[in-house]
C-alpha cells in the first residue's frame, strides 16, 4: 500500500504539471484579452494605450514563454502577483480559501450527515410512506436551481423576517466570530439543502443493496441486533459508492460554489476562480485551479485507499 | 418546497443545531431594519462591481471611480447639468479669463497653455497640503510607459508643466481642442506617499500604496478616506479629518458589492444597504419592476445618460451596403413601442449618438417613425421581393437573412433583440440571433468585423467628438491593430472633415452647427441604427436628499457633501 | 414501474406534440406581443404570458423538447461512456486502470468555464460542420450536448470502477473465470448487473444536473440562443422577475421536478428488475 501511495503521489505531481500547461493554454486561448475589453468600457483609451499596457504586463510575449516563466517561478516558490487583486497571489488566495473551507466544509458535513441519516432510514423501509417522503425531498433538492433557492432564502429570512443578513461575510467594521457565523447561516443552508438530496439518493441505493446481501441475512439469523446489522455489517460495504461521491465532492471544498457565492456576495474560491479566469489573471487562476485539482486528485487517492479498507474483497493489481 | 412533515422535522433538527450555535454565542438575531426616527449618520450603498485596485490611474473601472469619488477629488468634472466645474482647482481656466492662452507651436499647429491654481484648502488625509509637486509627480507617472497607467492620451497631450508656486502651475498642451479645460482624468497622486513606490517604474503597479496600504489616510484628499477594505465584499469610509471643505453628513459610509441584481434588491429590502447606486445598479427593466412592487417605500430616480444603445450595421455586408435597406430596417422598427412596453418610456428613442441634453444636440436630425409600409417599399426598390416563407429574396434567390448579435447573458438586450427580430420578420427580414459572451463579441467578433448586425452601447462624455466611432481612419484593420471602434466601416469624407473641424472649434455656436450637420449626416447614412440612451436607476431611501445623478461619467459621489439625511 | 414510465411518456409526448399543436391552433409560441406582457392565466393563455407576451404553456412544452432531449441524451451517453471506462479500469486493472483514472482526474481538474468560452468562440465552419446546421437554431443545443457528454462521464466512471473492484473478486466471478468464460461475457453477465446500483442513481441524477447546468450556462451567457426556450433558460430569465411574476420560475421548475421524479423512479424500478440479488421487502 505504501508503494501504491507513493506511485500515485508521483502520478499526481505529473498530472499537476500537465494540467498547469493545459490550463494556461486554455486561458490564453480565450478570445478577448481584458486589456482589449478595457477599451470598450473606457472611451478615452487608445490603441497606443492597449499596446503599452500589454507590454507593461508582459502580455506581448508568446504563450509558451509566459508559461515557462510562470512555471520556473512557481517551482521556486514564487506564485507571482495577481493583476486583478493588486497583491501577491498568496495574499489574495488565502483569505478566500479560508472562507470557502468554512462555507463548503460546513455544508458538506451537514449534507452528508443528513444524507446518511435519511438514506439509511429510507433503505430500511423501502416503499413505505417515509421512503416516499424522503425521496420527494431528494428530488426537490436535486431539481431546484441554486440561485433560486438562495434568492428565496434571502427574501424570506433576510428581507422578509429580518432574522439573518442578506449578504457578505461580515458586517462592516466588526470582525467577531458570532457575526461571521450569522453571515454563514443562509449560504450554508442553501448549499446543504441543494446537495443533501443527491447524496441521500446514493446512500439509500447503496444501503438497500448492502442490506439485501447474504451476510446480512446470516447476521439477522444469528440474532444480531438491528443496530449492529445496519452499522456494522451493512454500512461498510455500502460506503464504497458513498466514498466515491464524497471524494468527488471533496474537490469542491477548494473550488467553491460560484452561484451561491455570487448570490450571497460571499467572497470565496468559486468567485475567485471565475473572476481570475475571466480576467485573464494567469497567476491567480493557475494557483487556484491547481490547488483545486490537487485536492480532487488527493481525495480520489484517499477514496481508492478507503475501498481497500471498507471492503476487503477489493484488491489492486 | 415540496417536502412533507418528515422533511421539515429532519431539516429542523439541523436548523436547531445551527441556531443553538448562534444563540450559544449570545448574539441577538434581529438585524437592524432602517431606523425610523433617530439621527442617521451611517449610509450603506450597494453596487454591482468591486474595484480591483484603488490606484486612480491604473485599470479604469466604474466601481473604482464611484468609490474614489468619495475620497479623491479630480481637478474638473461634469456636474449634473453637464457643465464643467472646478473641484480641486480654484478657478476654471478659460481663454476669456486669460488663464488659458492659445499658442502657435513650431509644427504649425495650435496648442494651448493652461494655468490652474489648486484650492488653498486642499489637504491630503495626513495633513500634508496638496501642492504642484503632486501634479508634477502624477504627470511623471502618467508619461512613463512602464507605469501601467490605463489612459495615456491625456499625459501625451501635455508636453510640459511649469510650476509657478506651490499651488499654481501651467500645463502646455500640444493640441487646442474646445474642451481644453477638462482635465477630469488628471487625478492627483500624493507624491509624498507614492514617490517611493515609483522608484522602479515597472514595479509601480505592484508597489503602489493604493494596493499595499489602501487605508493610509495620506492617499486621499476628499471629504472621506478609506478605513477598511474587505476584498470582494465591502469598503468602509470615514470622514477625512483634514478635509477643509463643507463636511459630509455621514460619519460612516459603507459601499457593498453584490453582483447579482436580484440579490441586490433583496439586500435593499432587508436593510443591509440603504440605496442602490444608479451607475452600477439595477438595469432599467428591473428598476421599473421594483418600483411597481414598492411604489412608496423608496425614492426612485431615473436619469438618462451617455450610454448610447445602437445596432451597428456592417457596411461591407452586401445587403446592408445599400442605404435603402438600412432605412427600411429602421422604418421597420417600432422603437416607441419597445420604449413604452419594456422601459415604461424611461429610455426615450435616440435619433443619433448625441444625447438630447448635450450642448450639441440638434432637433433637426431626421427622425424615423415606425412605418412598415415605407420599409416594404424601400426593400422592393432595393430589389428584395417578397418570398414564399415570408422572407424577402433578391434577384438571385438569396434570402434576406442576417445575423443579429449582442452580449449573451444581458437580459435587457436579449429581450430587445427578440422584439426586434419579430418586428423585422413582419417586413420580410430574417434576423438570426447569435449572441456571444462579451469578451468574445468585443474581443474578436466586432474588432475583426465578423458580424452583420451587432447591438451594443457606446459610452461617451458631454460633447464627445465621435472620432473613434465614425472617422474613416478608425475602421479596425491590420494597420491599426484592430483597435479602432468604427466597426461598421463608415467611410465618409464629409464626416471626417466635420470631426476634424469639431475638435478645434472654440466657438459654441459654430460648433453647434457642425454638430447639427454631423447628426444629420449620421441619421441619413445610418451606419448604425439608433435605439436609445440607457437610463440609470437610482433607488434612494426616503430619508436621503441631495443626491443629484449626473447622467455622465462623473460619479454622483463627487458631490457627497451635498447629501443629507432627514431624521 | 408503470407510473414513472407513464409520467415520463406524458411529459415527452406533450413536449413533442407541442409545436404541431400550436400550429394547428394557430398560436405562434415565439410571437412577441408587447402589449400582453406578463399576463395572468386566461382562456387563450392557460398559464399566462411571459416578459415578451409569449404564451407560457407552449414555451414550456417547446422548452421541454430541448431540455428533455439534452437531459436524457446526455445522461445516457455519459453513463454509457462512463460505464465502459469504469468497467475497463476496474476489471482490467494495472496500466489500463492507471491511465484511465489519470485521464478521469485530468478531466475533473479541468476548469469548465474557460473551456466553454473557448468552445463558444470556435468558428464552426472550420470544423467542417454543414452550413445548414451552423445556421440553424439547434447548433447551440448540439454544442451543449457535446460538452456535457465530454465532461459528464467522470462520475459514473469512478462509481462503476469502484463497484467493479469489489465485484471482480467475488466467488462467482472467479468461478466463471476458471470455467473459461471470456472477459466480455464476464463483464456483461456478471459484473455489470452488480454495478448498476450507483450507476443508475448517477445517471438519473445527472438528468436534472444537465437541465440545471443549461440554466447556469444561460446565467453566464453561454446557453442556448434566444428565442429558443428551454426549461433552464426560462428559469434563468425568470430570476429577475421572481417578485413580479414568480410563476414564471415555478412552471419550468415544476416540470424539471416532475421529470426528475419520473427518471429517478424509473431508475429505481429498473435497478430492481435487473439486480439479481435485490428482493422486494
Amino acid at each position: 500500500m505504501m508503494r501504491f501511495t507513493a506511485i500515485r503521489l508521483v502520478e499526481i505531481a505529473a498530472m499537476l504539471v500537465l494540467m498547469s500547461f493545459v490550463i494556461y493554454a486554455l486561458i490564453g486561448l480565450m478570445p478577448g484579452d481584458p486589456i482589449d475589453l478595457m477599451r470598450s468600457a473606457d472611451p478615452r483609451m487608445s490603441a497606443v494605450d492597449v499596446a503599452r499596457l500589454k507590454l507593461a504586463y508582459g502580455l506581448d510575449r508568446p504563450l509558451l514563454e509566459r508559461y515557462l516563466a510562470w512555471a520556473r517561478e512557481a517551482l521556486a516558490g514564487d506564485l507571482g502577483y495577481s493583476r486583478l487583486f493588486a497583491e501577491p497571489v498568496a495574499a489574495a488566495l488565502l483569505p478566500r480559501l479560508g472562507n470557502s473551507l468554512a462555507l463548503m466544509g460546513s455544508s458538506f458535513v451537514i449534507a452528508f450527515a443528513v444524507a446518511l441519516g435519511l438514506g439509511t432510514v429510507a433503505a430500511r423501509r423501502p416503499q413505505s410512506r417515509l421512503d416516499t417522503a424522503i425521496n420527494l425531498f431528494c428530488f426537490a433538492g436535486v431539481s431546484v436551481p441554486t440561485f433560486w433557492l438562495a434568492l428565496v432564502l434571502i427574501l424570506v429570512f433576510a428581507a422578509g423576517l429580518g432574522w439573518l443578513p442578506a449578504s457578505g461575510i461580515a458586517a462592516a467594521g466588526t470582525s467577531d466570530i458570532g457575526d461571521r457565523l450569522r453571515h454563514l447561516v443562509l449560504p450554508v443552508a442553501t448549499l446543504s439543502l441543494a446537495s443533501a438530496g443527491g447524496y441521500t439518493r446514493y446512500v439509500r441505493a447503496a444501503m438497500r443493496e448492502a442490506l439485501g446481501q447474504d451476510h446480512i441475512r446470516t447476521a439477522r439469523a444469528k440474532g444480531a441486533s438491528e443496530a449492529r446489522v445496519v452499522f456494522h455489517h451493512a454500512l461498510r460495504p455500502a460506503l464504497v459508492p458513498v466514498t466515491t461521491i464524497l471524494a468527488l465532492s471533496f474537490g469542491g471544498l477548494v473550488s467553491g460554489a460560484l452561484v451561491t457565492e455570487t448570490m450571497f456576495a460571499y467572497p470565496g474560491m468559486g468567485k475567485l476562480i471565475f473572476d481570475a479566469v475571466m480576467g485573464n489573471d494567469y497567476n491567480l487562476a493557475l494557483s487556484a485551479l491547481l490547488l483545486a485539482a490537487a485536492t480532487a486528485m488527493l481525495a480520489n487517492l484517499a477514496a481508492d485507499l478507503a475501498y481497500g479498507w471498507l471492503d476487503p474483497r477489493v484488491v489492486y493489481r | 418546497m415540496h417536502g412533507s412533515n418528515v422533511f421539515r422535522e429532519a431539516g429542523l433538527s439541523h436548523w436547531r443545531v445551527q441556531w443553538g450555535l448562534v444563540l450559544g454565542f449570545g448574539f441577538s438575531l434581529a438585524s437592524a431594519p432602517p431606523l425610523e426616527a433617530a439621527e442617521r449618520d451611517a449610509l450603506a450603498i450597494g453596487i454591482t462591481q468591486f474595484p480591483s485596485t484603488l490606484n486612480p490611474n491604473i485599470d479604469a473601472m466604474a466601481a473604482k471611480s464611484y468609490v474614489l469619488g468619495l475620497a479623491l477629488q479630480p481637478f474638473t468634472a461634469y456636474d449634473a447639468e453637464w457643465k464643467l466645474v472646478c473641484l480641486l482647482c480654484a478657478k476654471l481656466p478659460s481663454i476669456e479669463n486669460g488663464l488659458a492662452v492659445p499658442v502657435d507651436l513650431p509644427n504649425g499647429k495650435k496648442g494651448i497653455d493652461i494655468t490652474y491654481t489648486i484650492r488653498p484648502d486642499a489637504y491630503w488625509g495626513d495633513g500634508v497640503p496638496v501642492t504642484s509637486a503632486d501634479v508634477v509627480f502624477t504627470y511623471e507617472v502618467g508619461r512613463n510607459p512602464q507605469s501601467a497607467v490605463s489612459s495615456g492620451e491625456l499625459y501625451r497631450r501635455i508636453s510640459g508643466i511649469d510650476v509657478k508656486d506651490d499651488k499654481t502651475f501651467t500645463m502646455h498642451v500640444d493640441k487646442l481642442t474646445f474642451d481644453y479645460a477638462a482635465i477630469n482624468d488628471f487625478v492627483l497622486l500624493p507624491s509624498h506617499v507614492e514617490k517611493e513606490a515609483f522608484a522602479d517604474a515597472a514595479q509601480y503597479r505592484v508597489r503602489t500604496r493604493y494596493a499595499t496600504d489602501p487605508t493610509n489616510p495620506g492617499l486621499y484628499n476628499g471629504p472621506y478616506r478609506i478605513s477598511e477594505i474587505a476584498a470582494g465584499s465591502h469598503i468602509l469610509l470615514e470622514p477625512n479629518p483634514h478635509w477643509a471643505g463643507p463636511p459630509g453628513h455621514f460619519k460612516q459610509i459603507t459601499v457593498r458589492t453584490i453582483e447579482n441584481t436580484a440579490a441586490l434588491e433583496a439586500n435593499l429590502l432587508s436593510g443591509t444597504i440603504d440605496m442602490v447606486a444608479g451607475e452600477l445598479g439595477l438595469p432599467l427593466d428591473e428598476g421599473l419592476a421594483f418600483e411597481k412592487r414598492h411604489p412608496d417605500a423608496f425614492h426612485i430616480v431615473y436619469k438618462p445618460g451617455l450610454v448610447y444603445e445602437h445596432i451597428d450595421l456592417n457596411l461591407d455586408q452586401p445587403a446592408l451596403a445599400d442605404r435603402r435597406v438600412r432605412e427600411a430596417l429602421i422604418f421597420g422598427l417600432d422603437r416607441d413601442a419597445i420604449s413604452r412596453s419594456l422601459f415604461a418610456g424611461r429610455q426615450p428613442v435616440a435619433d443619433s449618438f448625441v444625447n438630447p441634453i448635450d450642448a450639441g444636440y440638434s432637433n433637426e436630425t431626421p427622425h424615423y417613425h415606425y412605418d412598415p409600409a415605407q420599409a416594404g417599399q424601400l426593400l422592393d426598390e432595393a430589389g428584395w421581393q417578397a418570398g414564399p416563407d415570408g422572407v424577402r429574396r433578391d434577384a438571385h434567390g438569396n434570402r434576406l437573412s442576417l445575423e443579429l448579435m449582442t452580449t449573451a447573458g444581458n437580459r435587457s438586450r436579449e429581450l430587445v433583440e427578440q422584439v426586434v427580430q419579430s418586428q423585422w420578420r413582419k417586413i420580410g427580414v430574417d434576423a438570426r440571433i447569435k449572441n456571444e459572451p462579451a469578451r468574445v463579441l468585443f474581443g474578436e467578433t466586432v474588432p475583426h468585423r465578423r458580424f452583420d448586425m451587432a447591438m451594443y452601447a457606446w459610452i461617451s462624455s458631454p460633447e464627445n467628438v465621435p472620432r473613434s466611432i465614425l472617422h474613416s481612419s478608425e475602421i479596425p484593420n491590420d494597420a491599426n491593430g484592430f483597435a479602432g471602434q468604427n466597426a461598421s466601416g463608415f467611410k465618409s469624407e464629409a464626416m471626417d472633415h466635420l470631426i476634424d473641424a469639431l475638435e478645434i472649434e472654440l466657438d459654441q455656436d459654430k460648433r453647434n452647427s457642425l454638430w447639427a450637420e454631423a447628426q444629420r449626416l449620421y441619421a441619413t447614412e445610418l451606419p448604425s441604427l439608433p435605439l436609445y440612451f440607457r437610463s440609470d436607476v437610482f433607488i434612494l431611501p426616503k430619508w436621503l436628499s441631495g443626491v443629484r445623478p449626473t447622467g455622465n461619467q462623473s460619479p454622483t459621489t463627487l458631490w457627497i457633501t451635498d447629501w443629507t439625511a432627514q431624521p | 414501474m408503470k407510473l414513472p414510465v407513464l409520467l415520463l411518456a406524458a411529459i415527452a409526448i406533450a413536449s413533442f406534440a407541442g409545436p404541431p399543436l400550436a400550429a394547428a391552433l394557430d398560436i405562434d409560441p415565439q410571437a412577441v406581443e408587447l402589449l400582453d406582457r406578463l399576463a395572468g392565466p386566461s382562456v387563450s393563455h392557460p398559464l399566462g404570458t411571459d416578459e415578451l407576451g409569449r404564451d407560457v404553456l407552449f414555451r414550456l412544452l417547446k422548452g421541454g423538447r430541448v431540455s428533455l432531449s439534452i437531459g436524457i441524451a446526455a445522461a445516457i451517453a455519459a453513463a454509457a461512456l462512463g460505464t465502459a471506462i469504469g468497467l475497463a479500469a476496474g476489471y482490467l486493472g494495472g496500466w489500463t486502470d492507471r491511465a484511465l483514472m489519470r485521464a478521469t482526474d485530468a478531466l475533473i481538474a479541468l476548469p469548465l468555464l474557460p473551456l466553454l468560452i473557448v468552445l463558444a468562440a470556435i468558428d464552426l465552419d472550420k470544423l467542417g460542420l454543414p452550413a445548414r446546421l451552423i445556421q440553424s437554431d439547434d447548433v447551440s443545443l448540439v454544442r451543449i450536448l457535446a460538452l456535457t457528454v465530454l465532461v459528464g462521464w467522470t462520475t459514473s466512471a469512478r462509481l462503476v470502477r469502484g463497484a467493479t473492484l469489489i465485484t471482480r473478486n467475488r466467488d462467482f466471478v472467479r468461478a466463471a473465470r476458471s470455467l473459461g468464460a471470456g472477459t466480455p461475457h464476464i463483464l456483461w453477465l456478471h459484473i455489470l448487473p452488480n454495478v448498476l446500483g450507483p450507476l443508475i442513481v448517477a445517471a438519473t441524477l445527472s438528468v436534472a444536473d444537465v437541465i440545471l447546468l443549461e440554466s447556469v450556462l444561460s446565467f453566464l451567457g453561454l446557453g442556448i440562443q434566444p428565442p429558443l426556450a428551454s426549461w433552464g433558460s426560462m428559469l434563468s430569465n425568470a430570476q429577475e422577475l421572481i417578485a413580479t411574476a414568480p410563476m414564471l420560475a415555478v412552471y419550468p421548475g415544476l416540470m424539471i421536478f416532475l421529470t426528475v421524479i419520473a427518471c429517478n423512479l424509473f431508475g429505481d424500478a429498473l435497478q430492481q428488475r435487473l439486480d439479481p440479488r435485490q428482493r422486494r421487502s
